[in-house]
């Protein structure tokens, strides 16, 4: 555990070598977060409520999802880069978890972006755009919660889409296609409140509400009680379906460079 | 004879941001550097002949990369100034980069995906070559290089010493008066070292071809240089004949001992302050002497002792 | 004449590249596309509910975004290795074009052209432009053709302009991907939609500063003549083909200069 705490960290440290990157990450969030405020401004006009949905929410839907899109963010041509240029099995030598390694590593980099892109970037969007509150503290620390959960969610999806690179010449389009998906379904770029009835219902049954609707819903106390801890129990069903779907290709992925060499 | 290149009191320096360790100078680094000045080259001069093949060596980040790129035009020197063939080469790039032919031994430029002859396709439009001087020079080269096998060969396919090949190939195609060669042996096997040697040899002959390169490998300097000039620290610290500087070791002689309870020894006299009668007695009183063998000092260690410093006898003079 | 020789060898070789791998090189181009459809498909989403943004239908939305995507087409095959200049940079490959007797932005143009890229975009950018084209009432005559060219050009000169700009940037800074992406590729996101929407700042900066506006806002009022058009003076529409001209030339200028810079100070 030590061990993988240590590879978060200097990720996590690895990062802030350019200053640059530090304080454009930041800006990058905040013109992305602005864009879609805009588009919605707009939209609303001078209406105040649309479905029942506020601007308001609208807003704390982008600050929260889009923001939170941006900060979760890796690389993910770092398996096939690795299995390409045969490194990978220099990997399995080592005493630590090829996979755990991973996962660290990428959240070292996403809490990086997360302290030092999406909060400050956070702050300053509040500054010119009303959000809504937590509900409640208890809400705000359930949203915590289920983030994280989101992002295992997230990330488990990745590393599915990123184990095909045992197979494939190139991921980078399938990763890419796979990111459209995530960003249109989960939410962050649409709010799913406003998804047509039919694609609603579809999405309700993909794990892509998981990743960002589900926090939003709880921030905004549109999940109560018993539903939130429903919301974050099929959170954790999705993780562990991905997370054994992700096993099954890994393994079977490993076995295939065992036997062909590389 | 006149000079092809002069390079006078020539200087250049390099401002390089220190980094600190730990996670609390990280933090501090995001926000304010500290630099020092680096004297990559510090008052170097020397000039080459036409035809001339010089070794220019010395250890990693001693200069040489920067003396290069001032000779090729890339970089404006500091101070001093260089002339090569009636050009300054970083005032009148376009014009004096088509006399010469630079081969940098680790950066490629050769397209990775295509066959070679694409990228010397590409070669002839911007060098503008006529269609004959190409096609003759493009069936030398792969004859002595012998390349003709794998010269429609996607370049991703090729061993780093055909791949070496087709860079040299590349920058000659256009017969440039004068070459550069930056380590063009690194890596490779001996056959492909040698190969290489011999077509560098042939191109000086042949053609009067100046050349300069830059090597870690001493085999390559003493294949094929007449004259070695080293550097180190931004410094020139030799400039003359490989023999000279050999001559110069003569007198260093490396004795190997095999003992009688088989122990090796290996031991270093100079015999220009000990006669090597007395050299020899002295270890035939001192020790059960089983095998005896004295050698030269070899190019390598002598390059290797004027680059540590400890030049055992040459430090005064050079 | 030798030029062109040089830009057809290097666009050949761009293409043979592209021609080995071809099953990925057509995935890959897919996923452009459906990548750059993603706006396309959130703001058409966004419309079936809310119908129009700042008087702007759906049909003016596609077109306005077809100019995005044309122009960028071109721009991605002619200025693609500029995208990477600061690895160009830091790996020594920019050193190898200065010993070359040619001119240095010269041999970057249509060196490693993003095909893929290009056709990504240019589908999409035609599909667009095929929907729309015809439902949102320009009268296409010699006049509205001539200007929609121009504009097409103006519009590919201005980010090719933009992208030297920013790989000049690379002689001074070592990490300059983040100043690029905000400045072209945040600017490139808002300008999707009319920038009527966003507060006077982003307006300035889409008009004077990192001019978007030129690029598809102001031609596709020429055309459409749309009512947030009164808030801009009129002449901008008229002067959307010549400001990429303007932008490259400048930027050309500041390319020369930092050239000299960098020969001077190394990296």
């Amino acid at each position: 555990m030590r061990t993988y705490l240590e590879f978060a960290l200097k990720k996590f440290q690895n990062k802030m070598v350019y200053r640059l990157d530090f304080f454009m990450g930041m800006i990058n969030t905040l013109i992305t977060i602005a864009v879609y405020l805009c588009i919605y401004k707009a939209l609303y006009g001078n209406a105040s409520v649309i479905d029942g949905v506020t601007y308001k929410m609208v807003a704390t839907n982008f600050v929260i999802a889009l923001g939170l899109s941006q900060a979760f963010t890796f690389n993910e041509m770092f398996m096939q880069d690795k299995i390409k240029d045969g490194s990978i099995t220099n990997e399995f030598l080592k005493p630590v978890s090829f996979k755990l390694r991973m996962l660290s590593e990428n959240i070292g980099e996403g809490l990086f972006k997360v302290v030092f892109h999406f909060f400050p970037a956070l702050i300053l969007t509040c500054l010119y755009t009303d959000i809504c509150m937590p509900k409640s503290f208890a809400n705000l620390v359930f949203m915590l919660l289920s983030m994280m959960l989101g992002y295992l969610v997230l990330w488990l999806i990745s590393f599915i889409v990123q184990t095909w690179s045992f197979w494939l010449f190139s991921v980078w389009g399938i990763v890419t296609i796979k990111n459209v998906f995530i960003n249109i379904l989960s939410g962050s770029l649409l709010p799913l409140w406003f998804m047509p009835r039919p694609l609603k219902t579809m999405i309700s049954c993909t794990p892509f509400e998981s990743i960002y609707f589900t926090p939003v819903r709880i921030y905004l106390g549109q999940l109560s009680g018993m539903d939130i801890f429903k919301a974050m129990m099929i959170q954790c069903g999705w993780i562990l379906v991905l997370y054994l779907t992700g096993n099954i290709f890994w393994k079977q992925g490993v076995k295939k460079l065992v036997v062909q060499g590389g | 004879m006149e000079h092809m290149i002069e390079v006078s009191h020539v200087k250049r320096y390099y401002k390089v941001a220190k980094r600190e360790q730990g996670m609390g100078n990280s933090i501090r680094h995001l926000f304010k550097r500290k630099y020092e000045i680096k004297r990559a080259v510090d008052d170097v001069s020397f000039t080459i002949k036409k035809g001339e093949i010089v070794g220019f060596i010395g250890p990693n980040g001693a200069g040489k990369s920067t003396t290069v790129k001032m000779l090729s035009g890339i970089l404006y020197p500091d101070d001093g100034s260089v002339k090569i063939d009636g050009f300054i080469p970083y005032k009148q790039r376009k014009q004096y980069v088509k006399n010469i032919g630079v081969v940098f031994g680790q950066k490629s430029q050769l397209n990775w995906d295509l066959p070679l002859i694409e990228s010397f396709e590409l070669m002839r439009y911007i060098y503008k070559i006529p269609m004959d001087l190409y096609e003759e020079n493009l069936h030398q080269f792969t004859e002595l290089l012998d390349m003709e096998d794998f010269l429609y060969q996607p370049v991703r396919q090729l061993s780093l010493g055909q791949r070496m090949r087709g860079d040299i190939v590349a920058a000659l195609l256009h017969s440039p008066k004068i070459v550069f060669f930056d380590e063009p042996t690194i890596g490779l096997d001996v056959v492909a070292k040698e190969k290489i040697r011999n077509f560098i040899r042939y191109m000086n002959q042949k053609n009067d071809t100046t050349i300069i390169f830059t090597t870690h490998d001493m085999q390559d300097i003493e294949k094929i240089c007449e004259r070695l000039i080293i550097i180190d620290s931004g410094k020139k610290i030799y400039d003359g004949s490989i023999q000279d500087i050999k001559n110069r070791y003569t007198s260093i002689k490396n004795i190997k001992l095999i003992l009688e309870d088989g122990r090796k020894e290996m031991r270093t006299y100079d015999t220009s302050k000990k006669p090597m009668n007395q050299i020899m007695e002295e270890i035939f009183r001192e020790n059960q002497v089983k095998d005896i063998s004295i050698c030269e000092t070899e190019i390598d260690e002598i390059i290797r002792d004027i680059y540590e410093g400890s030049s055992r006898i040459l430090s005064s003079e050079l | 004449m030798g030029e062109l020789r040089i830009a057809l060898q290097s666009l050949k070789m761009s293409i043979h590249t592209r021609l080995q791998y071809r099953v990925d090189s057509a995935v890959a181009a897919l996923a452009v596309f459906i990548r750059e459809s993603a706006n396309i498909i959130v703001i058409y989403l966004a419309l079936l509910k809310f119908d129009r943004i700042n008087e702007w239908n759906v049909n003016e939305m596609l077109f306005l975004f077809s100019l995005l995507f044309l122009t960028y087409a071109f721009v991605v095959s002619l200025f693609a290795d500029l995208r990477y200049f600061s690895d160009t940079i830091r790996e020594g490959r920019f050193d190898r074009l200065m010993v070359r007797p040619r001119g240095l932005l010269f041999q970057l143009v249509l060196n490693n052209a993003d095909i893929i890229a290009s056709v990504g975009h240019g589908t999409l950018g035609i599909i667009l432009f095929l929907v729309s084209a015809g439902r949102v009432g320009i009268q296409w005559n010699t006049g509205t053709v001539l200007y929609y060219t121009g504009t097409i050009i103006g519009g590919v000169l201005m980010q090719g302009g933009m992208f030297i700009i920013f790989s000049s940037l690379s002689f001074y800074f070592v990490e300059t991907g983040s100043i690029r992406d905000i400045f072209y590729w945040n600017m490139r996101k808002f300008a999707g939609y009319p920038i009527s929407i966003y507060p006077k700042v982003i307006q300035i900066i889409m008009i004077y500063i990192v001019p978007f506006a030129f690029v598809n806002y102001f031609p596709a009022q020429y055309l459409l003549r749309k009512p947030d058009m009164a808030q801009y003076p009129e002449i901008y529409m008229y002067l959307a083909p010549f400001a990429g001209i303007m932008i490259y030339f400048l930027a050309y200028l500041f390319w020369r200069f930092s050239v000299k810079r960098y020969k001077s100070t190394g990296n």
